[in-house]
């Protein structure tokens, strides 16, 4: 049976990430259960986590990784703990998404990792940074603003995200704040190629399109758009991300705004987490309105596993249909949150008929 | 009272030297590709002149390279032809680091012409010999110079009785630990590698005997389509510079005709991830073998070889500057692919199905891109299907105008294609990478082309039902079933299917799979990570429903369980198939499914010992 899910893991290893990949892992990860295999299984689960995270599957992560956690605190000798309180901080990054889980929930876990991190020597800067990236995640500006300022007067240790993820997150700050001058000043490094990391610019060049494109300067944002739509179109981690470009476009050039709609709309329908499924939306019905809607049909061709969308439809039905499913969203966000962020944000992004 | 006082940096240029050595080149050997870099810009250089100035036009260009010596004794030196340097160059190239023949507004400055930086490529010298001699004659001045340069950043200059040829000759004298760079092989290995394609000839002299050492024609270059004639030799040189010996190549060429190449389809299958390392020619120089990014990602099948007069390499030379300009470049040599595949479809289909087995992958990814590529592709994409792994065109045939059923997880796939391929249910497993995407694109290139995705609740819509008498017979029988399986999220139904060996189908949506995990998840981690799933599966719990266990009635076994009236046993029996069927389909037991297991083996057992009586 060994053999069996070494070459499940060697199979999985050949293909890039996604759903393909996680399934043999899963089949894998199945199998080593199945036999008892425990550490064979933890080392699976990493791979899942790995995986999922990247590519759209937070439930899936977070699964896996409750799983390895559990596993490591019966042996935590038989584990690497770094790299587990590395994956920790994935984690975090991700439980905003789903507003099922409640506020006071994910502060526990953000409280567990800090205090797991105590336990191994590591500082307080994580989580002060996790503090800020979740008070964001959870339209608490305010909050966040607080933690950006204390988190920066930690040093850096050995479980500190890299420089650039930093340095995008704040970038984020004054992108959510609408402060567009800091917001660009705090992108420089990134835009000059100096701070650069796995997701660094991808993540940022959505962010100063905006802000550039209101300054005046359309034809630097037309060149972050290209540059920066290109990074991320084949990669189903950065939905949110390309939910941003929707929104330029939206602004400055909604007929090729259509184009990136239809290209990731199945990957926004069949998306784990409901936060990215709810900007895409967002940003789809802001664009659609933008557009000629008398009574056009099939402007936009809609995915085969929509059910719904099998027949004509018109841009307003596809407005119509759309528009509630962002919505409820964000009302849920909202309720678990305690605020109002998320309906307002869709109040600015979305034309009231 | 305030007084500054001004310095300069001192800069060792010994520790400088060693920097390059260590740190910017990969290897020493790069000292010839600036020197032959210093030499084409000569030569460029000398071209130029003879446009404008009166200088005859029959000039040809020419490098070549002596070895004379041995051992310690060992002299490499490198001659051209080319435009040669005036003292005032000499005081401005070679005597201030850092200076480029790049800058400036003369001749030597025309930003199109030139690749090199003579001064610092220079430089890289001293990583093989402690000496450098530069003898040098301007076209333009005609008096013979001298400059000596050494590595602690001394150097002598002086004007020479005798009278030089035209060009520049660099003298290098081996260095103690560097004679492997000075073996006339690797000399001529590493001219070739750097200079194969430059459009004059570079000549190696060794004991006497001289020899050509780049490709002796490259008037290709200007028009790629010529390649298509000379295919032998063009895989020649596929061997001779990329190592491998290819089958296949497509001629690459943008509409400016600034930038061209060679693909070679690699006559292998390969990996998704693996690296694109093409070799690409910034004007005819090699920049690098390890460019990525100069075709699009979905060409993974194609290994090229690239000329380019228009892209700016980065500091390392490995790679080129994202802008617009690479963004053109690259859609362009893309679409050059593209054109090639779709006019193999029309004209040698038996050539592009051998490409489209090898790499099918790569294709698949070009066709979820590009729908104009579907169209003529997608007959031809092979697909795993309960009637085995078939080309599209036959699995449509197949379908003779239905919908093709697909299952969009290889899981899904794997829970029906038993009982679908016993039915002989055409469904295709669109599991694997791109498929489902494919599938799902189909009909939007074709109308006619319909596709249904498939879940493995649909298949049991072709079971066959219970006639009302069986009904009636076995409907107490089914509420014992249905209370056995109640805890486990589990309904059971009685059918009749195929094939009849199989007694019963475990059926659960991705939903309640995700439940499933979530549930035994809970049973292992801490109690924080507990809480937070639970909260989750609140949400997932809505769509999850029920897992289905079907029982198949034309199964002898199950048609005997029905026959029991023991409500024990039954509810055993019931227990048994279902745990059965977990592990069958590799679903991890949770507690009180092993819990489960347990009892009925026990009651099994017990039975079995008791002589029959419960029979």
């Amino acid at each position: 049976m060994e053999d069996t899910i070494y070459d499940l893991m060697e199979q999985a290893q050949d293909l890039p990430g996604g759903a393909a990949k996680l399934a043999i892992l899963e089949e894998a990860a199945r199998l080593a259960d199945a036999s008892g295999l425990k550490e064979l299984a933890y080392e699976v689960r990493g791979e899942i986590v790995d995986c999922a995270i990247f590519n759209g599957y937070p439930l899936k992560a977070l699964i896996a990784f409750s799983w390895q956690l559990g596993q490591f605190d019966q042996k935590p000798d038989e584990y690497d703990e770094q790299e587990l309180l590395w994956t920790y901080k994935w984690i975090l990054g991700k439980v905003c998404s789903f507003p099922n889980i409640p506020k006071a929930q994910v502060e526990n876990l953000v409280e567990d990792m800090r205090k797991r991190y105590a336990e191994y020597g590591y500082n307080e800067r994580p989580y002060h940074y996790y503090k800020f990236r979740i008070a964001m995640d959870m339209g608490r500006l305010d909050e966040a603003r607080q933690y950006l300022d204390t988190f920066r007067t930690i040093e850096r240790d050995s479980m500190s995200d890299c420089e650039a993820c930093e340095q995008s997150q704040i970038v984020r700050f004054y992108y959510l704040t609408g402060e567009d001058e800091q917001a660009l000043a705090v992108a420089k490094p990134i835009l000059s190629g100096r701070m650069t990391c796995a997701e660094v610019p991808h993540v940022t060049l959505s962010q100063v399109l905006l802000p550039l494109y209101r300054q005046g300067e359309a034809d630097k944002a037309k060149d972050h758009h290209r540059n920066g739509y290109r990074l991320v179109r084949d990669d189903r981690d950065f939905l949110k991300t390309i939910a941003e470009h929707i929104e330029y476009l939206a602004v400055a050039d909604p007929v090729k705004g259509i184009e990136v709609v239809e290209r990731h709309l199945h990957m926004a329908l069949d998306y784990e987490s409901g936060l990215e499924q709810m900007y895409f939306y967002a940003a789809m019905v802001g664009l659609l309105q933008r557009l000629d809607t008398s009574g056009k049909s099939r402007l936009v061709r809609l995915p085969a596993s929509l059910e719904w969308g099998k027949e004509e439809r018109t841009l307003t039905e596809i407005i119509a249909y759309f528009r509630p499913l962002a919505e409820s969203a964000a009302a849920a966000f909202d309720r678990r949150n305690g605020n109002t962020f998320y309906t307002n944000w869709i109040g600015e992004i979305v034309q009231t008929p | 009272m305030s007084q500054t006082d001004e310095y300069r940096f001192q800069v060792n240029l010994g520790g400088m030297i060693d920097i390059l050595a260590n740190h910017l080149y990969s290897s020493p050997r790069v000292f010839i590709r600036e020197v032959l870099q210093n030499a084409t810009d000569a030569i460029t250089a000398r071209k130029e002149l003879g446009e404008t100035a009166a200088e005859s036009k029959s000039f040809e260009g020419k490098v070549t390279v002596e070895l004379s010596g041995s051992g310690e004794q060992q002299v490499l030196m490198i001659q051209d032809n080319g435009i040669g340097l005036t003292e005032e160059d000499i005081h401005r190239f070679l005597s201030i680091i850092g200076q480029s023949s790049k800058k400036g507004t003369d001749l030597l400055a025309s930003e199109t012409s030139f690749i090199g930086r003579f001064g610092i490529g220079l430089l890289s010298c001293f990583m093989v010999s402690d000496e450098i001699v530069v003898l040098t004659r301007s076209v333009q001045e005609g008096v013979s110079m001298e400059w000596r340069g050494k590595p602690d950043g001394t150097y002598t200059i002086r004007r020479l009785e005798t009278e030089l040829p035209v060009g520049t000759q660099i003298y290098l004298r081996c260095k103690p630990g560097s004679e492997f760079y000075y073996e006339p092989a690797q000399v001529e290995e590493s001219l070739f590698y750097y200079g194969a394609l430059l459009p004059y000839p570079v000549m190696l002299s060794v004991d006497g005997g001289t020899k050509r050492v780049n490709l002796p024609s490259t008037s290709w270059m200007q028009d790629p389509e010529q390649l298509r004639s000379r295919r032998s030799e063009v895989l020649d040189l596929g061997y001779r510079l990329m190592g491998e010996r290819f089958g296949d190549f497509i001629p690459l060429r943008t509409a400016s005709g600034r930038t061209g190449g060679i693909a070679f389809i690699l006559p292998r299958s390969i990996n998704l991830n693996s690296k694109r390392l093409h070799r690409v020619y910034l004007k005819h120089m090699l920049v690098s073998d390890k460019a990525e990014n100069v075709l699009p990602e979905w060409a993974f099948f194609i290994k090229s070889l690239i000329w380019t007069d228009e892209l700016q390499p980065t500091a390392s030379r490995e790679y080129f500057y994202e802008n617009e300009q690479l963004d053109g470049v690259r859609s362009e040599l893309g679409t050059c692919i593209r054109q090639e595949l779709l006019r193999m479809a029309e004209y040698e289909p038996d050539r592009l199905q051998h490409w489209i087995r090898l790499h099918e992958l790569s294709m698949k990814a070009l066709a979820v891109e590009d729908d104009e590529f579907l169209r003529i592709m997608h007959r031809w994409f092979s697909f795993e299907s309960t009637f085995g792994r078939r080309e599209l065109s036959e699995l449509i045939r197949e379908a003779g105008g239905r919908p093709l059923h697909y299952t969009s997880t290889v899981d899904e796939y794997r829970q029906i294609t038993h009982v679908a391929a016993a039915q002989s249910m055409l469904v295709i497993n669109g599991g694997y990478i791109y498929d489902t995407e494919i599938l799902e694109k189909l009909h939007w290139i074709d109308p006619a082309l319909q596709t249904e995705r498939l879940s493995p609740e649909d298949v049991s819509m072709s079971f066959t039902g219970l006639t009302q008498e069986e009904r009636e017979q076995y409907y107490s029988v089914l509420r014992v079933m249905d209370v056995a399986l109640q805890p486990m999220r589990c309904r059971t139904e009685l059918k009749r299917f195929e094939p009849a060996s199989l007694p019963v189908l475990y059926t659960i949506s991705q939903d309640a799979l995700t439940l499933r995990s979530m549930e035994n998840t809970v049973e292992e981690t801490t109690a924080l990570f507990s809480n937070v799933l639970d909260s989750l599966k609140a949400g997932v719990q809505q769509n999850a429903g029920y897992s289905t266990l079907y029982f198949n009635l034309n199964n002898p076994v199950v048609a005997r369980i029905l026959e029991a009236t023991d409500t024990l046993m039954i509810t055993a029996a019931t227990e048994m198939m279902y745990v059965n069927a977990l592990m069958m389909g590799h679903y991890p037991m949770n507690r009180s499914e092993l819990g489960l297991m347990n009892r009925s083996v026990l009651h099994f057992i017990n039975w079995g010992l008791g002589n029959g009586q419960n029979t």
